[in-house]
């Protein structure tokens, strides 16, 4: 009998060996050996297993799962698992089911179904035509994790995501309270409000980077941190770090702007532009994060790496930003990730002495056009893979005429966010209900599709009347 | 812990087992270490307990109370106690549930156990439980948490969602969005840049550059926050995280990161155009290598037995000032290990150049061993300085600390040192006696040469032991000089029918050292010899005429 702990290792194996054969069975006839040398590795995988009965690979979320183990994701195949989560979801499939001995013929058969399927109007029906033959086979639908949890679930889930970001944030407040008095902080509380929330991002990803979304609160300083802490934890789980890893990613994103705590409260809180004097003043507040944290905790690995974020969160890609340098320095991996969270997240909130936030549609379209030279075009990709095209709060009116805020997006089809619908066709205000934009009519054609967006803060909605 | 209840069912007995077997392994965990065979025994025979639980259920599920645990609502262990209360080991970081699954495994187990041993009181541990559960994430243990425990204000949701909610206008304008948006720009196609294969080896590859160390990142901001420093404070906060940095670095044993630390301050103190005043903050760097903590954490490092550069050792040497001479000296007698001792020892050596006083204050040390050790190193300094300080420790009580003075005596050279040398042929301890000849023979003066002629013709030295005169003719005869040929040869010649075996005993000596010598007029002498009835006087006079004549 297999154990979870070697079965959770075979599983890598069955997910990239099925992504090397669907590649492979792109490029080449399903006939070729390439394939067929791809199909008896597979096979030989697969088939002890369902000595044991039936084999159930499931995609659920962003994730696949073997019966109730979720497969993690593995840095050595990480482009194989984003691949096949692409695949799955842009064809519908939620599982493949092995149900008996796996034969060459019923793979061939998979293959073929599956590689047809990708243009079809219908490809989940026309997958499942294909493979009707395959004895050893079987497939199922993509379920919708929220379509799973009916009503009270939802909200309950809702109501999670809002106590632990709430958490999170009261949380902050009191560790900034503390460091500005001189009093000690407890790490393992900062590490445990920090793996709620690496939890709450692994299960309800887009739920809680919703809660990012609203930015109008009093306590700006925390709530910024703690959104930038969302960010990335978001973005380092799209990166396929480990749990470990996000904690530690979360933590120091948590901390990045600790530096300010030295920053005069008037300054601060100037409800005006700052003068270069006032500026210089600012952009010390890396020099004094690097303090901050070293004083605090000393030099261990998680201090070590916070230190370098809160000195580098400011510099650019190419070098631009602050503080300058004698000689450039190489930006650490989470220095970039960190500060893309930190811009968007800044672009996007309204600030004492900005008090009128960009959009986020149009700051991301700003960042885009910063990609490559002062922000990492690789890691701005994962970015907007993870938030969307049109991220949450976007304003946006539909072909259907109906005027709505984007509420949740979709991770794989970008432009096609869910959208809470605030006006009907006859522009009329109506009590939000929340539409898909990736469903289709009988004939495939999406039943809705964004044809404009616009500043919600123009016209003085407010996002947390909807979203909270 | 404490009984319950009367007539309990097979599952709660196993239960029940479960737990003390946890409870027996959190302790022998502690004992051993993972080679020892006990440790094996003890997984496994938990283990067994679990599996025998299995038998009767597929999951084993705890809830858990400050001071008790419940399998279902059957009390299975009771602890009123604070200390070495399992229960309330949980409870404190907020667990109330924790379930074992039936594949929970003999792997899951050892993990588990490593994280009911940790020593959570240390102030270095920044994990609690609970973390460390989640951590590992375990396929077959599941657990609960009351996360009320990380709620800092009860009310602050409600406050600031109220806050956010009053912050809206009196009214938003929906109608004029809705009528704009009929007038506003159409969305262009959306450019969607698909992740690509190339991106995501990028990026693996990144991630494989990340994993690196970051302690050299961080010296390099530590020393762009002193370029970028202004006042007083702003140096004196740099020096300090820059002694933090080299010591950390130090205590993971990571030389080269402190060695860049320290190059890097040479450089900036070597640089006239800076101030005096800040070099000398940054030399305060240099005199911190030599506090106590600083060379704790070295000699630490020393006795890990990770393999050491010498190179690189050599160079963090040449950094330590005087200060450090104290420090090295007190763990010189803590260290374990001969290699680590070796270092140290170099490191005195090198040290004790700089400053011989603060070295010699080591001979007053009360560990025996520590005082040998620093004489050793005033020894190897070869400085004459070093010999009033070795004079004076001639007397020290424990005889290996005056054999190895006295041995350091002798590699000084020093005329001045043969009349303690004189006095200590006189030493109660033949082994003081030995050593005293031997060093005097280092000495190889005239006055030398003397003391020893003198002792072995004073007419109690052939009461002495064979092997300690033979010690002292040998030393004689590394003077080649005619007159102890002479002296060898009358001894040789000299015939006594009182004390004949002890007579006997001096000829075979002075056999011995005409042998040594190489001079070959002594052959005939000793051909007449070789058939004497003395054993003793017989065999070495075989091995002199055997290395005179193969010379």
């Amino acid at each position: 009998m297999h154990s979870k702990e070697d079965l959770a290792i075979t599983a890598k194996d069955i997910i990239n060996q099925l992504a090397v054969i669907i590649r492979t069975a792109a490029i080449h006839d399903p006939g070729n050996v390439a394939v067929t040398t791809a199909i008896d590795k597979l096979i030989a995988i697969i088939n002890p297993l369902v000595l044991e009965g039936e084999l159930i690979l499931e995609l659920r979320g962003e994730f696949f799962y073997i019966g109730e183990a979720r497969i993690r994701y593995s840095l050595e195949y990480l482009p194989n698992f984003d691949f096949l989560v692409r695949e799955f979801k842009r064809r519908g499939l939620g599982s493949v089911i092995f149900k008996g001995i796996l034969k060459p013929s019923d793979m061939q058969a998979f293959l073929k179904a599956f590689i047809s399927s990708g243009p079809s109007p219908d490809p989940f029906e026309t997958l499942t035509d294909g493979i009707s033959e395959a004895d050893g086979l079987g497939i199922g639908k993509l379920r919708r994790i929220r379509d799973e949890a009916e009503g009270g679930g939802t909200q309950d889930i809702r109501r999670e995501v809002k106590k632990s970001y709430f958490n999170a944030v009261s949380f902050t407040r009191g560790v900034i309270t503390k460091i500005k008095s001189g009093e000690k902080v407890s790490i393992k509380k900062a590490k445990r409000v920090v793996e709620s929330m690496v939890d709450l991002i692994l299960e309800e990803e887009q739920l809680l980077l919703g809660m990012t979304a609203i930015k109008d609160y009093d306590e700006y300083t925390y709530h910024h941190s703690v959104n930038v802490s969302i960010l990335s934890v978001a973005l380092g789980q799209r990166l396929g770090l480990s749990k470990k890893a996000l904690t530690e990613l979360g933590l120091v994103a948590l901390f990045h702007d600790i530096g300010k705590i030295e920053i005069p409260s008037e300054l601060l809180n100037k409800p005006t532009s700052f003068s270069d004097e006032e500026w210089n003043i600012v952009k010390k507040h890396p020099f004094w994060g690097v303090k901050a944290i070293l004083r605090l905790r000393g030099f261990d690995a998680t201090s070590i790496r916070a230190a370098i974020v809160a000195f580098e969160h400011h510099m650019n890609y190419d070098f631009s930003g602050y503080p300058t340098t004698r000689k450039p320095i190489e930006l650490d991996f989470y220095s970039r990730l960190i500060g893309l969270a930190d811009q968007y997240d800044g672009m996007t909130s309204s600030r004492v002495y900005s008090r009128i936030p960009m959009p986020p549609d149009r700051a991301l379209s700003l960042m885009m056009e910063r990609a490559g030279t002062q922000l990492d075009p690789i890691l701005f990709k994962f970015f907007i893979n993870m938030i969307g095209v049109f991220p949450v709060g976007t304003l946006v009116m539909l072909d259907t005429k109906e005027l709505g805020l984007v509420y949740q997006s979709d991770a794989v089809f970008l432009d096609r966010p869910k959208v809470l619908v605030i006006m009907n066709d006859k522009g009329e205000k109506i009590s939000g209900h929340v539409v898909d934009l990736s469903e289709k009519d009988s004939n495939g054609k999406f039943l809705r599709s964004i044809v404009r967006t616009m500043d919600p803060n123009k016209y003085r909605i407010n996002l947390a009347e909807y979203l909270l | 812990m404490i009984g319950l209840s009367m007539e309990l069912s097979d599952d709660v007995k196993a239960a029940k087992e479960v737990i003390n077997a946890l409870l027996k392994a959190k302790k022998t965990f502690r004992m051993y270490p993972e080679t020892n065979p006990m440790y094996l025994k003890t997984i496994q025979d938990t283990h067994g307990k679990f599996r025998n639980f299995f038998d009767y259920r597929d999951e084993l599920p705890l809830k858990i109370k400050q001071n008790e645990l419940f399998l279902d609502s059957e009390p299975i262990y009771q602890n009123p106690q604070k200390d070495d209360n399992l229960a309330l080991f949980f409870f404190k970081d907020g667990l109330r549930e924790l379930t074992f699954k039936k594949e929970f495994s003999l792997k899951e187990l050892e993990e588990f156990m490593k994280i009911l041993t940790v020593d959570y009181d240390k102030e270095v541990v920044d994990d609690d439980v609970v973390t460390l559960l989640w951590e590992r994430d375990f396929q077959n243990v599941k657990y609960h948490v009351d996360e009320a425990f990380l709620v800092e204000d009860e009310g602050y949701e409600s406050q600031a969602v109220d806050n956010v909610k009053g912050n809206a206008p009196e009214a938003d304008d929906l109608t004029r969005a809705y009528e704009d948006a009929f007038t506003e720009e159409n969305v262009k196609d959306v450019l969607i840049v698909p992740l690509t294969n190339k991106d995501l080896h990028a990026l693996v590859k990144e991630l494989e550059k990340d994993a690196y160390d970051k302690m050299d990142k961080l010296i390099e901001i530590m020393f762009e926050l002193f370029y970028q420093a202004e006042t007083k404070s702003d140096y004196e906060d740099v020096v300090h995280f820059l002694n933090s940095a080299v010591e950390v670095s130090i205590a993971h044993g990571n030389l080269d990161a402190a060695i860049s630390i320290l190059r890097k301050i040479k450089d900036i103190v070597a640089d006239e155009s800076v101030s005096d005043n800040v070099k000398k903050n940054l030399n305060l760097v240099f005199s911190f290598l030599g506090f106590d903590t600083t060379v704790k954490l070295f000699g630490e490092f020393l006795d890990s037995g990770v393999e050491i550069d010498e190179k690189a050792l050599n160079e963090y040497m040449a950094f330590l000032d005087k200060n450090a001479i104290q420090p090295f000296m007190t763990i010189l007698g803590e260290l374990k290990t001969i290699p680590a001792r070796k270092n140290v020892i170099n490191v005195l050596i090198a040290l004790g150049k700089k400053d011989i006083q603060s070295l010699a204050k080591g001979l007053y040390d009360s560990r025996w061993y520590v005082v040998r050790n620093i004489i050793y190193i005033l020894g190897k300094i070869g400085d004459r300085r070093a010999t009033d300080y070795l004079l004076k420790a001639a007397h020290h009580s424990d005889i290996r600390v005056r054999k190895e003075v006295i041995k350091a005596l002798g590699e000084l050279g020093s005329e001045g040192v043969v009349p303690t040398l004189r006095d200590c042929l006189n030493d109660p301890e033949a082994q003081i006696r030995t050593s005293a000849a031997r060093a005097l023979g280092n000495i190889h003066s005239i006055s030398s040469k003397s003391a020893i002629l003198k002792k072995i013709t004073d007419a109690d030295f052939m009461k002495n032991d064979f092997n300690e005169k033979k010690e002292f003719y040998e030393v004689l005869s590394h003077w080649k000089d005619n007159d102890i040929v002479e002296l060898l040869i009358k001894t040789l010649k000299k015939k006594s029918f009182f004390r004949k075996a002890l007579n006997d005993e001096n000829r075979a000596c002075a056999v011995y050292a005409l042998g040594l010598m190489g001079n070959k007029d002594a052959l005939p002498l000793l051909y007449k010899l070789k058939d004497s009835n003395n054993r003793l006087l017989r065999e070495h006079t075989y091995t002199a005429i055997k290395r005179l004549e193969y010379a």
